[in-house]
């Protein structure tokens, strides 16, 4: 094994005293410990989010990889893989960066050891409680943010401790002025805050089950708009600023542009959070909603690039070194897969685009793209270069880390080549009509079938991807082993000057007046990020011609809310949109296109986000109750070659009446109209729908007692999309 | 294509119009004084298109063939210090290929701060980058000006209209009436009777069993029909369902010629004492007769 040289000591410059006020030089120290612990947190929930990402994965493969268990089920399998990858891969990736950077940019220790602790053990708590309550079915059912009340409660108090320290830290900074990476922390902080209060907004029914704030239409643009902007300010604005550090450590180079940070960090923000809206491009959204999304995402090409050219122009002059050292190999990718997606991200805003791409693989494989590439490629650079500093030694072998490199590498483009053909296959399959103007391929499934070889590839991508990874964590503890970890590292610094004796010196660019002003900073990032938002919601919530209400539209019956409640706990949202879009293809294939009034006591929204099997919304009443019983149970009696996994438990379970009053009373005060008294009579009622659900499915000789829950799912299966008649 | 074909014939008269403008061109045969038919409109729309693409190429080849000649003489215009800052030098300045202009000059000048040891340079925003985001800039707000401001953007009502209305054009109109019955007699050539019964095991068969002893669905081969066991009768029972009971209506997902061929396919099972046959559903019918003997 090949043992890199030691690298030198992050030795104190020397103090470069720029006024003339004289400054005492100070020792402290940077605590690398709690840096070393999110790292350890970040390699082993990023092996366990991958590890259930490719059982995901091989289940559209093979339906019988579902397990036949309710927790083991795609539906709540894939919920449990993406909030892993994000929150905890992800997440403990950007706090080990910042726990490291933020300490040096600042010249001054963490502002607190027990803040990080409970920012540390809290996150921690939080990942495992998602570990265990998403499986059991407690899930909103809102994408990335399915996690119940009581966790989104618990989350929001660990993010305020996380600012806490990271503000505390600024205010005793030696350093007068806040590098680019730490705006870019700044702005992450308070948008992620602002994101997850106002999109978890709901009122509890029991201590796992809630209601959202928000109904049909508009709990959909809340959604989106946190969707997205998850994507932006907690996969790409932390990154980027850990970039901005990382990238210019390791290869040595000064940062490319100044200006050009100032202006793609300002612009990507303000543009960033108005983009929301081209993930629900043609459904009932209001069509100036959707046209927004669409012009600000052309918009947000050039401030996403911006932040792409600014790394990969520092580089020049580094690029021999890339060639040797697989940090930067890391870094290359990372930022190339950036561009790609923040290119290729805009395009897929575009309506004709989109029209071919939304529910199929191709977002799949857009988002993998990003992940992979960029949050995962750049969280391996940070460990790579971060293990041999904080345990002084070299990196244990370089060997490895390259195979790492290759195997990660090969991984993307086996996991994403697949995705990009299904999806583009699909979308074109769903939209073929032949000669006679009919559907070519009318029945969904053949869509699906026709998919699955591609399904079998991308899960090999997955494991190879996997397998770096393991790679990657052998060769961090080798090199752990080797050192010791340097807890405390001794740093001098002098003492801050106080403003008022240093500015009038200081003049340089208008925005170091800024720079030397982080309550400013915060403020105007603040303003930044929420004009967009504010923009879209308010008339989308206040001007009634938005959502144009249908007469016919009525509440749930409380069998078919329980149905619904079901429909979410198994995650079926997972794989079946409830948006007809209007489009022939569409119409033909499902029915009437879907209409924004008729969401409205939708709470949540459950229009979906991937047609892995064929759109729900208009599935009432077009099967008997027995095609339905026969399918959970077995679908593939009725669709032979279906992938979706059988539930027999709901053949098992009661349904749970114990919460129905307090479901009924919750919707009453979030304005649904049941009338006066009804929480009372709500499980008669419910057991009468059920009952009658019962005598008819007797009629076809199936027999079922009518307190198990699928006939509360069957209720709501026949529901949907029936209060409107067309023709 | 065949969508963007309906579209041709108006485009084919404004390049008409625009075409006949020029002298060279006077002669092309521009309005036809008697409306011609679409084929003639297609092949004048091919004509006339070929025309400008070819005019359109030497026009290039010319300009190509300009900017090599003066390639030397423009670099020394370019050279000239008054010429180079003008938007017009800048413009000579792309034609001799001065790269500096799309990826900037690397001035690297070192600001005077530091922050951990890294420090800033402060190069030229990328012009590249800077030009392409003024033009999606240009294009945000013409886009949100043509959809929501004009009024000539089809937003996706409209659109989903036109596109069901070109749809209509394309497909003849089915003047099927769900009352009415039609007057096929069963189909009984081999070849019919072999698509109806692949037709039947992709669709049919979950329903309906695999060789139609009844499921979820009625038994097909017994004497006792539901909804009428007279071929017309099947035919019209699958092409609008019964959607009350769970058959869904398979118009617009069958053609035709494909209802009939899958409805002939399960007269031809008549009598065939499947195993495990459902019970018998609806009324007794004596074999299938004619509708003409009716």
């Amino acid at each position: 094994m090949q043992v890199a040289p030691i690298p030198p000591l992050a030795a104190p410059e020397p103090p470069q005293v720029k006024s003339r006020v004289s400054r005492a030089v100070d020792e402290f120290f940077y605590d690398n410990r709690i840096v070393r612990d999110f790292g350890i947190a970040t390699v082993f929930w990023g092996i366990a989010g991958m590890l259930v990402g490719i059982l995901a994965a091989f289940q559209l493969a093979v339906p019988e990889a579902n397990m036949n268990t309710a927790v083991t089920t795609f539906g709540r399998i894939r919920p449990l893989h993406t909030n892993a990858v994000i929150f905890a891969f992800v997440g403990n990736g950007i706090f080990m960066g910042v726990y490291y950077s933020l300490q040096r940019l600042c010249k001054a220790a963490m502002y607190s050891k027990v803040l990080s602790r409970i920012h540390f053990w809290g996150w921690q708590l939080i990942i495992l409680s998602a570990l265990i309550s998403l499986p059991l079915g407690y899930t909103t059912s809102k994408e990335y943010a399915e996690l119940e009340w009581p966790i989104d409660i618990a989350i929001t108090l660990v993010w305020v401790v996380f600012g806490w320290n990271m503000f505390g830290t600024i205010a005793r900074r030696r350093e007068r002025h806040l590098y680019v990476g730490i705006w870019f922390y700044i702005a992450t902080f308070l948008t992620v805050a602002v994101l997850h209060i106002v999109n978890s907004m709901a009122v509890p029914v029991s201590f796992m089950k809630s209601y959202s704030l928000y109904a049909g239409v508009q709990d959909a643009l809340v959604q989106w708009w946190y969707g997205h902007n998850a994507v932006a300010f907690f996969l790409t604005t932390p990154y980027l600023g850990l970039m901005y550090y990382f990238l210019p450590k390791a290869a040595g180079r000064p940062v490319y542009s100044y200006r050009l940070s100032i202006i793609h960090f300002w612009s990507l923000i303000f543009i960033y959070i108005w983009a929301g809206p081209h993930h629900l491009l043609y459904t009932a959204l209001p069509d100036w909603a959707q046209s927004l999304g669409v012009a600000f995402s052309v918009m947000l090409i050039a401030p996403s690039w911006g932040g792409m050219i600014n790394g990969l122009l520092t580089l020049r002059g580094a690029w021999d070194r890339v060639r040797e050292e697989p940090v930067l190999k890391f870094l290359v990718v990372a930022i190339t897969a950036y561009g790609m997606a923040t290119f290729e991200g805009p395009m897929l805003s575009l309506k004709n685009v989109n029209a071919i791409a939304h529910f199929t693989d191709w977002i799949v494989a857009h988002v993998h793209v990003g992940a992979l590439g960029w949050n995962g490629y750049l969280t391996f650079a940070m460990l790579y270069w971060l293990w041999p500093r904080l345990y002084r030694t070299g990196l244990y072998s370089r060997k490895l880390a390259n195979a790492h490199f290759w195997l990660g590498t090969i991984g993307i483009l086996f996991y994403a080549l697949p995705m990009y053909w299904a999806g583009f296959t699909q979308g074109l399959m769903w939209k073929q009509f032949n000669g006679e103007g009919m559907l070519q391929y009318a029945n969904f499934l053949e869509t699906v079938l026709q998919l699955v070889p591609m399904y079998y590839l991308r899960g090999i991508g997955g494991v190879l991807y996997l397998s770096g990874v393991f790679l990657m964590m052998f060769n961090l503890i080798k090199t752990a082993k080797a050192g010791t970890l340097l807890a405390a590292e001794k740093a001098h610094a002098p003492a801050l000057v106080p403003a008022e004796l240093v500015e009038e010196h200081l003049g340089g660019h208008w925005h170091r007046w800024l720079e030397r002003r982080p309550l400013q900073l915060a403020v105007g990032a603040t303003v930044a990020i929420l004009i967009g938002g504010a923009v879209e919601m308010i008339p989308t919530f206040l001007v009634k011609s938005n959502v144009p209400t249908i007469a016919a539209v009525k509440p749930y019956t409380s069998l078919e809310l329980q149905g619904r409640d079901l429909y979410i706990k198994e995650g079926c949202s997972n794989c079946h949109t409830q948006m007809v879009r209007p489009f022939r293809s569409e119409t033909e294939r499902y029915g009437e296109y879907s209409k924004a009034g008729e969401f409205v006591y939708d709470r949540p929204f459950l229009w979906g986000s991937k047609r892995t099997g064929p759109d729900l919304h208009r599935l009432g009443s077009k099967y008997p109750h027995s095609w339905h019983y026969n399918h959970m149970l077995d679908p593939t009696s009725m669709s032979p070659g279906s992938i979706m996994p059988p539930y027999p438990w709901l053949f098992e379970n009661d349904i749970d009446y114990s919460t129905l009053p307090e479901k009924i009373r919750v919707l009453q005060q979030l304005g649904t109209p049941y009338p006066a008294g009804y929480d009372q009579q709500a499980v008669a009622d419910a057991r009468r729908q059920a009952d009658g659900i019962v005598r008819e499915l007797r009629k076809e000789e199936i027999e079922v007692k009518s307190d198990k829950e699928i006939v509360a799912l069957i209720a709501y299966l026949q529901r949907l999309g029936t209060d409107i008649k067309v023709k | 294509m065949l969508a963007w074909f309906r579209k041709a014939p108006p485009a084919a008269g404004l390049l008409a119009l625009l075409l006949s403008a020029g002298p060279v061109l006077a002669q092309t045969p521009a309005a036809p004084a008697k409306p011609a038919g679409p084929d003639a409109q297609m092949l004048l729309f091919w004509f006339l298109l070929s025309t400008l693409a070819l005019v359109l190429m030497v026009y290039v080849l010319v300009f190509v063939l300009i900017v090599v000649k003066l390639k030397p003489l423009l670099r020394r215009l370019y050279e000239m210090p008054t010429v180079q800052e003008t938007w017009s030098g800048k413009v000579i300045g792309l034609l001799i290929g001065d790269a500096r202009l799309v990826t900037g000059e690397y001035k690297d000048e070192l600001l005077g701060h530091e922050y951990d040891g890294i420090s800033e340079f402060d190069n030229d925003l990328p012009p590249w980058w800077k030009y392409g985001f003024y033009a999606t800039i240009v294009f945000a707000f013409a886009y949100m000006g043509y959809y929501h401001l004009g009024g000539n953007g089809q937003l996706q009502t409209a659109e989903y209209e036109t596109e069901m209305q070109q749809a209509a054009l394309l497909v003849s109109a089915d003047a099927d009436d769900p009352n009415k019955l039609t007057t096929y007699a069963a189909l009984t050539g081999p070849a019919d009777l072999s698509a109806g019964k692949s037709i039947y095991a992709t669709n049919c068969a979950p329903c309906h069993g695999a060789s139609a002893e009844g499921k979820v669905g009625p038994n097909l081969t017994d004497d006792y029909w539901l909804h009428g066991g007279e071929i017309n009768h099947v035919y019209k029972t699958i092409k609008f369902g019964v959607t009350s009971k769970g058959m869904v209506a398979w118009k617009g997902k069958l053609a035709g010629k494909q209802i009939l061929q899958v409805a002939s396919y399960i007269e031809s099972l008549r009598g065939s004492n499947p195993a495990g046959a459902k019970e018998p559903q609806g009324e007794k019918e004596a074999g299938s007769k004619p509708l003409a003997a009716k």
